[in-house]
């Protein structure tokens, strides 16, 4: 009998209960609301989903030296998190953005592509004001690509410039892009008067099919050129867009944005979901991230706003652009460009602007990844 | 295909295999060399020998078993690395030791012949004759310091002789830069970020401005071209228009796109729907009817906004 209790006792001490600890009941938490987030406000829930779930799985208490563990090495999870470590999950993501990314309101509007440019401030924003609260370079570069709005970009710099951080900058980043409308419609009106809101922006031209193949190969060989440190996040993300627009390869097109991206994105959502163990994830610095994260899209947003009422003071009568597709030079494609419809709509119910707003928030994925070149060429 | 075809074709096969192994060695450098060992690094038998530091520059591995090592420009094939031992596989920016015993038999990493200081150690391709690199050995090199080369450009790869002898450092990367990362050197020169954060904003405009200067020239280009003809579409729509109905051209794009899309049943769905929409006998009554709806303007979240469902 007392075997027996021995070896219950013993039984219990492997169990999760014995091992729990407050951080973890928190993490679980955190995941089961990110779950329900997904499921009943449907923001993000392709994403929000896999990285709750993730959390969940990876905050389960459990006894040291299993070989199950995210960080133990040659664990399962530990292999499928080399993906995220070694940064070969987001260019694949990027192929398959690329493959479902239709780049014809950028290449009929080109001069909006200085909007996805200006929203990057963002990015360094965030650079400047992590370095003044006391992070090294390379951590406040990882941090201030939140501001990108762009998640495989997120995760990709952060896996190289400052890997402790990547769960951090990662929830972090998904969870404001799932926040976009709620975020951004507020700065957009406070930056904006009545009028300025009622711009009507003329029809994009049609766009050619020649145009729309030479695109990607224009603008890889020239982002490329630039920031060659980029090269895996652009060369895949244009890549893609040439499967996709070339017309002879459909198949391929058809793979990376349908079973390449769904089982990419699976593999890293769960994946960073799981690397927020609570001893790493429940830090001071965490928090700082997460309001650093915050100020970045809002940083984002009121330069891409404010850019182009600055432009708008140049551009003749008629060739005015409606600042609020400014918003929209943050990449959370294609969220932000539907906040630039749905805010323009509620001022005027006749003025769409989601094939202008597409622009910005097409060239704002290729700033940000120019932008990620530009800090991992600086930083790494 | 004769015999002998095949034979030359594998004879040259082999023979580009044997320079592929070799022909990453010119990212090769010697890139430290010490010739009198009292009290530095001692080899698999406790011995103290002078040694020459390969160290790889570049960022992928190189083989280079079959290289030469010699302090002879007379006789380049003095010591041969020998082929078959994986550890001549040197890795990205990662160094390899070869001990100066002459005492060859006692491993790979065992030269036949001995430093002198004065003389030049030369790194030879596996042809035999051409040098990857060489160093020279100071008259005057002190006991238990060392000749070395570093890098002390950004990229960290153009590697100079260093003119004071150093202290050794065997098996790591030489020189005080190559241990600052580039998060440490932006400390130390840009603390708040400012330059960093102006270079980077002005390196992204660049980039999309060059974009749309080269895509405002291609759609001027391509509206050119098209000139007349597009002319000739426009009035051609504005008549379909007027109509009530579209152009052959819409029609025949329309028509295409549903074909290469997926064609078959939904797609005849689809057209019998627009069918009865543009004749106005929409109804919502009886069953079996196709029917369209009017979508009442639904928030930024509604199943029906998302982009990332792709029609099948």
């Amino acid at each position: 009998m007392s075997q027996i209790i021995d070896s219950l006792r013993q039984f219990w001490q492997f169990t999760g209960f014995a091992n729990c600890e407050w951080q973890n009941i928190v993490m679980i938490l955190i995941g089961a609301c990110f779950i329900t987030i997904a499921i009943l406000k449907e923001w993000e829930p392709l994403l929000l989903v896999p990285i709750g779930f993730g959390m969940i799985i990876g905050n389960i208490p459990m006894f040291p030296g299993l070989n199950i563990g995210i960080y133990e090495d040659g664990s399962v999870m530990n292999i499928l998190y080399q993906g995220v470590r070694q940064g070969w999950y987001p260019p694949l993501i990027f192929l398959g953005i690329g493959a479902m990314t239709d780049f014809s309101a950028l290449i009929s509007q080109p001069r909006l592509m200085l909007i996805g440019a200006a929203a990057q401030m963002g990015i360094f924003g965030a650079y400047l004001l992590a370095l003044a609260f006391g992070f090294a370079p390379n951590e406040a570069g990882a941090i201030g690509i939140i501001g990108g709005a762009d998640g495989p970009t997120a995760i990709f710099l952060s896996s190289k410039l400052a890997p402790d951080l990547m769960g951090a900058i990662a929830v972090s980043a998904y969870s404001y892009m799932a926040l976009v409308p709620v975020i951004q419609r507020p700065i957009m009106l406070l930056l904006t008067t009545k009028k300025e809101r009622l711009i009507e922006m003329p029809k994009p031209r049609e766009v050619s099919q020649r145009e729309k193949i030479i695109f990607p190969i224009i603008g890889f060989i020239m982002t490329a050129f630039i920031v060659p440190s980029g090269l895996p996040l652009l060369g895949m993300l244009f890549f893609g867009n040439l499967l996709k627009e070339s017309g002879v390869t459909r198949r391929l097109a058809e793979t990376a944005r349908g079973p390449l991206i769904d089982i990419v994105t699976t593999l890293i959502g769960v994946t960073v979901g799981c690397s927020t163990q609570a001893d790493k994830f429940l830090t001071g610095k965490s928090l700082m991230i997460f309001g650093l994260g915050l100020l970045s899209f809002v940083i984002a947003t009121a330069t891409g706003v404010c850019f182009v009422k600055l432009l708008n003071l140049v551009l003749p009568h008629g060739k005015k652009i409606n600042p609020l597709i400014g918003n929209a030079g943050v990449s959370a494609v294609p969220d932000s460009a539907r906040v630039s419809e749905i805010v323009g709509r509620e001022s005027n119910p006749k003025n769409h602007l989601l094939m202008h707003a597409m622009a910005p928030n097409v060239a704002g994925v290729i700033g940000s990844a120019v932008a990620a070149g530009i800090l991992l060429g600086f930083l790494g | 295909m004769s015999k002998r075809t095949i034979l030359s074709f594998i004879a040259a096969l082999s023979a580009s295999i044997s320079v592929l192994n070799a022909q990453n060695a010119v990212d090769l450098i010697i890139s430290e060399v010490l010739v009198e060992n009292r009290e530095n690094i001692a080899d698999d038998y406790g011995e103290h020998n002078g040694w020459i530091e390969i160290f790889n520059t570049s960022q992928g591995t190189v083989n280079f078993a079959g290289c030469f090592l010699t302090d002879d420009p007379g006789q380049p094939k003095k010591y041969m690395v020998p082929k078959g031992d994986l550890a001549t596989k040197l890795g990205p920016r990662q160094t390899a030791l070869f001990y100066a015993s002459g005492k060859s038999e006692r491993g790979t990493f065992h030269t036949n012949f001995t430093l002198k200081r004065g003389s030049t150690v030369y790194l030879i391709s596996n042809d035999g004759r051409t040098v990857i690199d060489s160093i020279d050995i100071p008259e005057d090199l002190p006991a238990d310091m060392s000749v070395s080369k570093a890098a002390f450009d950004a990229k960290e790869m153009d590697f100079v002789t260093l003119d004071e002898p150093s202290t050794p450092t065997p098996g790591s990367k030489n020189g005080s830069s190559s241990a600052e990362t580039g998060s440490s050197r932006i400390q130390r020169t840009d603390p708040h970020g400012w330059v960093l954060t102006l270079t980077s904003v002005s390196v992204v405009f660049c980039a999309l401005a060059i974009l749309w200067i080269i895509f405002t020239y291609i759609g001027k280009l391509s509206a050119g071209k098209g000139g007349k003809g597009r002319t000739e579409t426009a009035s051609g729509k504005a008549k379909a228009r007027r109509k009530g109905a579209p152009d052959a051209e819409t029609a025949a794009a329309i028509a295409l796109a549903l074909d290469r899309e997926c064609g078959g049943e939904t797609y005849a769905a689809i057209a019998a729907a627009l069918h009865l929409y543009l004749e106005g006998t929409v109804h919502d009554e009886e069953s079996f009817v196709i029917t369209i709806k009017r979508s009442e303007g639904s928030g930024w979240n509604a199943k029906g906004q998302t982009f990332r469902r792709l029609p099948r």
